[in-house]
């Protein structure tokens, strides 16, 4: 006790350190979402009104603005390139976790290389050969390109979370008479749920906040959410683009913020434990 | 990484039937890994040897029957093309100073929250934000909400202090300080997560400051804490390099290159040098360059920082 007492300075000064990096980690969402539900007329003032009636008209505007048909156009992006990544990796890494595959060190360093390589030397000879597939512009499009970013971590996360589970359940499994695609879908699966969770989160994260690849190949039909909002930059002079630009940006964060927050332990197990 | 065994294939009795089992066991492999592979030589094996074979050719994308072989050569006219190199160094800089500052930021304050404290699952959730938002959003709300010249937080703070802040986004060299400042806020928690995750994994009385004085407490970080965790330290670090010369967004949306090419780093290049002039060859030649320079930093790093990672070999 005594010890405590005599430093409870060096841990004030502990607790405030911490407490100013969660402030400065918070600031923008915070002052975005204030922003955004302040009157059009007030979101530029300075000294900024902390004190003013909220209002729903900055939202109010972006729906006119024709923003929910780009919403929804993420929305679809999004999670069809989700379904799609975690559909091929699981079982990708489950195979390499449990079959014997020729080479597997190899393949899966291969796989893994792919994350190391700037999305600019996928981006032009990408968009070259999707003109020619007419594929710029199209949700199919984006869909499969988003493979790229999403398939590496998948393979790599979910293989390490196989890893970890016993194989005498697989064992198991063919005592009792199942063959490899039921002993996977009904016995290793369900146990890896945990890591399911993950790569979905972490990859609905990504490609959600993808710019380079969408800015790229997008074109106009299939835009989503981060190339349509950079549009908003333009006469920011005008009271009302920082209005939209704020209910904007708070419609854009708050799937991966709520995502993020709900199931933070996932998140967290993918970045700490087996991401590097 | 585990053995590739499966798991019956030493198990007594099953070698008779080991030919129809190889057979079905090829068949299981194919489905289980054939469609990620396939996938992956697609959209990813595809354009990088496209990428290479352009960079041998004069190629614009608007004249493609005009292309001609020339070898190297725009790898040889790289090497003396100004804003090509302005931007390879500007890529030095700008990787330097965020993975160095991050790393620093992000381990501090992995040690700093490393012994308990109230509402500690909390703070670790509230530290992952900056890393989840959309950097194009995030880039959007620091460059108008904060670091416009005229409505923006920071220069009317620093009015209040009777300085007279820079136009951040716009002049040099305060462009590259604020693109660096946003990528340090956004990258900082990553180092955390990882280096937090690490930390856990050390016992207790290694770590927690509570036990002896501050002086004895940054001795022990320095030649206890840091060593144990060098594999760590490198893997991330490696990662962070990759990330940060890959990074395009927070540049793009912030100072699109400028003022004057003064943040235009490489993969700006690659993209205006491709994609806004056509010059597909060329461009890809950059590309490639990108590829090579960072390859050969973490390759030089791995080399360097896991020197000992194969513990002692047979000659000594």
């Amino acid at each position: 006790m005594n010890r405590r007492l005599r430093r409870w300075p060096r841990e004030a000064l502990r607790l405030l350190v911490i407490a100013a990096a969660v402030f400065v980690a918070l600031l923008p969402l915070l002052w975005v979402v204030l922003a955004s539900f302040k009157p059009a007329a007030d979101v530029s003032q300075l000294p900024p009104r902390l004190i003013f009636s909220p209002t729903l008209g900055n939202y109010r505007t972006v729906l006119d603005a024709g923003f929910a048909a780009f919403f929804r156009n993420s929305v679809g992006i999004t999670l069809a390139a989700v379904a799609l990544s975690v559909g091929l990796g699981v079982p990708a890494a489950y195979g390499f976790s449990r079959l014997r595959v020729p080479a597997a060190r190899v393949l899966l360093l291969f796989v893994l290389s792919i994350r190391f390589v700037p999305y600019i030397v996928f981006a032009v000879p990408l968009f070259v050969i999707m003109v020619r597939l007419q594929l710029v512009g199209t949700h199919v499009g984006l869909i499969v390109v988003y493979l790229l970013i999403n398939l590496p971590l998948v393979v790599w996360l979910m293989k390490s979370f196989f890893d970890d589970i016993p194989t005498d359940i697989d064992d198991a499994a063919a005592v009792d008479g199942a063959n490899r695609l039921q002993s996977f879908l009904y016995v290793v699966l369900p146990s890896a749920a945990a890591g399911v969770a993950c790569v979905t989160i972490l990859s609905f994260i990504f490609t959600w906040n993808e710019y380079l690849l969408a800015l790229v190949l997008s074109g106009r039909a299939a835009q989503t959410l981060p190339v349509v909002l950079t549009r908003f930059l333009g006469g920011m002079e005008d009271p009302v683009r920082w209005g939209l630009l704020s209910a904007s940006s708070v419609a854009v964060l708050a799937p991966v913020v709520a995502a993020t927050l709900l199931v933070h332990r996932y998140v967290r197990a993918g970045f700490g434990g087996n991401a590097t | 990484m585990t053995s590739n065994d499966p798991p019956h294939a030493r198990a007594p009795g099953r070698r008779a039937r080991s030919v129809r089992r190889s057979a079905r066991h090829w068949r299981a492999t194919a489905l289980f890994i054939g469609p990620t592979l396939v996938a992956l030589a697609v959209v990813a094996v595809l354009p990088t040897l496209w990428a290479i074979f352009s960079s041998l050719f004069e190629w614009h994308f608007h004249r493609p029957h005009a292309r001609a072989f020339i070898g190297l050569g725009n790898y040889v006219r790289l090497a003396g093309d100004a804003r090509f190199l302005n931007a390879a160094w500007n890529t030095a800089i700008y990787t330097a100073v965020s993975v160095g500052a991050t790393m620093v930021f992000g381990t501090l304050l992995a040690l700093l929250t490393r012994a308990p404290f109230p509402g500690k699952s909390v703070v670790r959730a509230l530290l992952t934000v900056p890393m989840i938002m959309t950097p194009v959003v995030s880039t959007l709300v620091w460059k108008t909400f904060f670091f416009e010249a005229d409505l923006g937080l920071v220069n009317w703070v620093l009015g209040l202090a009777g300085i007279r802040g820079p136009a951040w986004v716009a002049s040099s060299p305060s462009a590259m300080a604020t693109i660096l400042l946003v990528n340090v806020w956004f990258m900082t928690p990553f180092v955390y997560l990882v280096m937090d995750a690490a930390l856990e994994g050390l016992p207790d009385e290694v770590v927690d400051a509570a036990k002896i004085d501050g002086a004895a407490y940054w001795q022990r970080v320095r030649f206890v804490i840091l060593p144990m965790l060098r594999a760590t330290i490198v893997f991330t670090v490696i990662f962070r390099i990759t990330i940060d010369a890959r990074m395009f967004e927070i540049i793009h949306v912030m100072t699109g290159g400028g003022p004057a090419r003064d943040t235009e780093v490489l993969t700006l290049w690659v993209y205006n040098a491709a994609l806004r002039n056509f010059h597909l060859g060329y461009g890809n030649a950059g590309g490639v360059a990108l590829m090579v320079l960072v390859g050969t930093a973490c390759l030089a790093i791995m080399l360097v920082g896991l020197r000992d990672m194969y513990g002692r070999t047979g000659a000594r």
